[in-house]
């Protein structure tokens, strides 16, 4: 699916480029984040930092080329390489824009997924005051599809509103914890989300459904054991297959004079896939002095998993395999905050330096708890 | 003796208040463009909220480029954003790929040539500049 929407978006845009010489006006632009993390003592593990200073986990450079080719129809795509994929530059989307009316815009192709407040500008860290936004809510694995987006834009009273509206697919290649690598698929990829602006108020709301196919090793042994015991129905709570998933956002933005309030809330529906729901929440306030600002943020994660063995008999033949299953059951329960406290200097016209220290905790498991310090210069061009 | 001290209370204060009407910024439209403007729907042109003026036309706005004075003016005065804000604020819309910055020129002259020969443009420049190329559709 990859290669056939990145081949067929070059195949067009020669095409249209050929057909349109002199309207076509093609653009660079690009934005870049150098940043540097580090745990602050030893066993301490957390967002890819140890305690050895990192630089390349956040840190990536992008290039964007857009080109206006004439009548409302323009090709945008941006090339991103992260430092924690070694540097290797990867298109994050190829799209075609089509400007049906002033009010109406549709994207074909790969693009992002607006699933938050911030997933248009997703990596350009100088669009927002964190280094990287809150990891606790921001943290699904995947961020753009292959598809169609509808943009509407209209006014409802003194309000700007924004209605994105997405169908397609994702199955981008993820890492799970266990470090295995595996290729999922996001099909019928199907939401939306509704923004409204006044003046110095925002507010969002999003909801987006899929149906999900994943392949946890782990998982797949565990649903074969309940199979041979006889219990199909058990099994088939721990594979992803054909599942349907949802997700629902809320945001707010506040943004009057010299403050900033943003908060944005998230639950994930995960249900009969093996893997846990996840409630998730930040608020941060910041503060402007001059170009400084200076900002605080909390936030907190709750993932439970419903305890998928509870009709099963308590018997001596099932006594290992629900052992092993309330173990990976109760493994996946998981109830940690953070909070943040960050400064950003914008010392430059188009450049800001930022400075973060956030502490983490497990609520669950103490040992999983650390500091993470981060400096970043982000930069657009 | 009163009225010869406030004669020269006024021209003192008429030089000051000269002196700060040179420093202000005139928004200027075509001559052939008779749209009236409020200062919001300057600031929704140049975040490219509103795309059309009143009468349907469509807008093309022009900004003066960080090295000219106004720039750093009009944005504190018409968009109320410092200029790392309006920058962030572009690049929100440039980076997602729904939205592009007005274009810029680097001097009054040729801000006031691209409006006189554009009856669809908007721009701004110092209110000394002003003169009968361009009409005046709003101080700030």
């Amino acid at each position: 699916m990859r290669n056939t929407t990145l081949k067929s978006f070059f195949a067009a845009v020669p095409l249209l480029i050929a057909t349109s010489v002199s309207a076509a006006d093609i653009n660079f632009s690009g934005f870049a984040t150098i940043a540097a993390g580090s745990t602050t003592s030893n066993e301490e593990t957390y967002e890819g930092y140890t305690s050895d200073l990192d630089f390349n986990q956040d840190s990536l450079f992008a290039l964007q080329i857009s080109s206006d080719l004439g009548d409302g129809l323009s090709a945008t795509a941006q090339l991103i390489a992260r430092g924690e994929n070694d540097w290797e530059p990867a298109f994050e989307w190829a799209f075609l824009g089509y400007d049906v009316s002033d009010n109406l815009r549709i994207l074909a192709g790969r693009q992002r997924l607006p699933f938050f407040m911030y997933s248009d500008f997703l990596d350009v860290s100088y669009a927002y005051h964190w280094i990287t936004p809150p990891t606790g809510v921001y943290n699904i694995p995947f961020d753009s599809f292959d598809g169609i987006g509808a943009i509407y834009s209209s006014q409802i009273g003194e309000f700007d509103s924004t209605l994105h509206v997405i169908a397609g697919r994702n199955q981008k290649e993820i890492a799970l914890n266990s470090g295995d690598i595996t290729k999922p698929d996001f099909n019928k990829l199907l939401g939306a989300a509704w923004t409204l602006n006044r003046d110095w108020l925002t507010l969002r709301a999003g909801y987006f459904q899929s149906e999900m196919t994943l392949d946890v090793a782990q998982l797949s042994d565990l649903a074969s054991l309940w199979s041979q015991a006889g219990f199909n129905s058990v099994a088939s709570n721990f594979v992803a297959e054909k599942d349907d998933i949802n997700f629902a956002e809320l945001g707010l933005q506040i943004d009057y004079e010299d403050y900033l309030l943003v908060a944005e809330f998230t639950r994930i529906d995960l249900s009969n896939t093996g893997q846990p729901d996840q409630d998730s929440y930040y608020v941060s306030l910041g503060k402007r002095l001059d170009n400084v600002m200076l900002y605080v943020t909390v936030g907190a994660d709750d993932d439970a998993l419903e305890n998928l063995i509870a009709n099963v008999p308590n018997v001596a033949a099932l006594a290992t395999l629900n052992a092993g299953t309330a173990g990976y059951i109760a493994s996946q329960q998981s109830e940690t905050k953070y909070v943040s406290v960050g400064a950003k200097w914008d010392f430059h016209a188009v450049s800001s330096l930022k400075f973060e220290v956030t502490k983490y905790t497990d609520s669950l498991a103490d040992a999983n708890d650390a500091t993470l310090i981060k400096l970043a210069l982000t930069t657009v061009f | 003796m009163r009225i010869i001290k406030l004669l020269s209370l006024v021209s003192l204060l008429s030089v000051l208040f000269a002196g700060q009407a040179s420093a202000a910024i005139t928004v200027i439209v075509n001559n052939a463009n008779s749209v009236s403007l409020t200062q919001n729907d300057v600031s929704r042109i140049f975040l490219g909220k509103l795309k059309r003026f009143a009468n349907g036309d469509s807008v093309t706005p022009v900004n003066a480029n960080n090295s000219v004075g106004t720039r750093t003016l009009f944005n504190k005065a018409a968009l109320n954003k410092s200029s790392s804000q309006v920058k962030a604020y572009w690049s929100k819309l440039v980076f997602s790929g729904k939205g592009t910055p007005p274009k810029e020129l680097d001097s009054d002259a040729k801000i006031k040539a691209f409006v006189a020969s554009n009856p669809n443009a908007i721009g701004y420049i110092d209110s000394a500049n002003l003169d009968a190329t361009v009409t005046a559709a709003l101080s700030l």
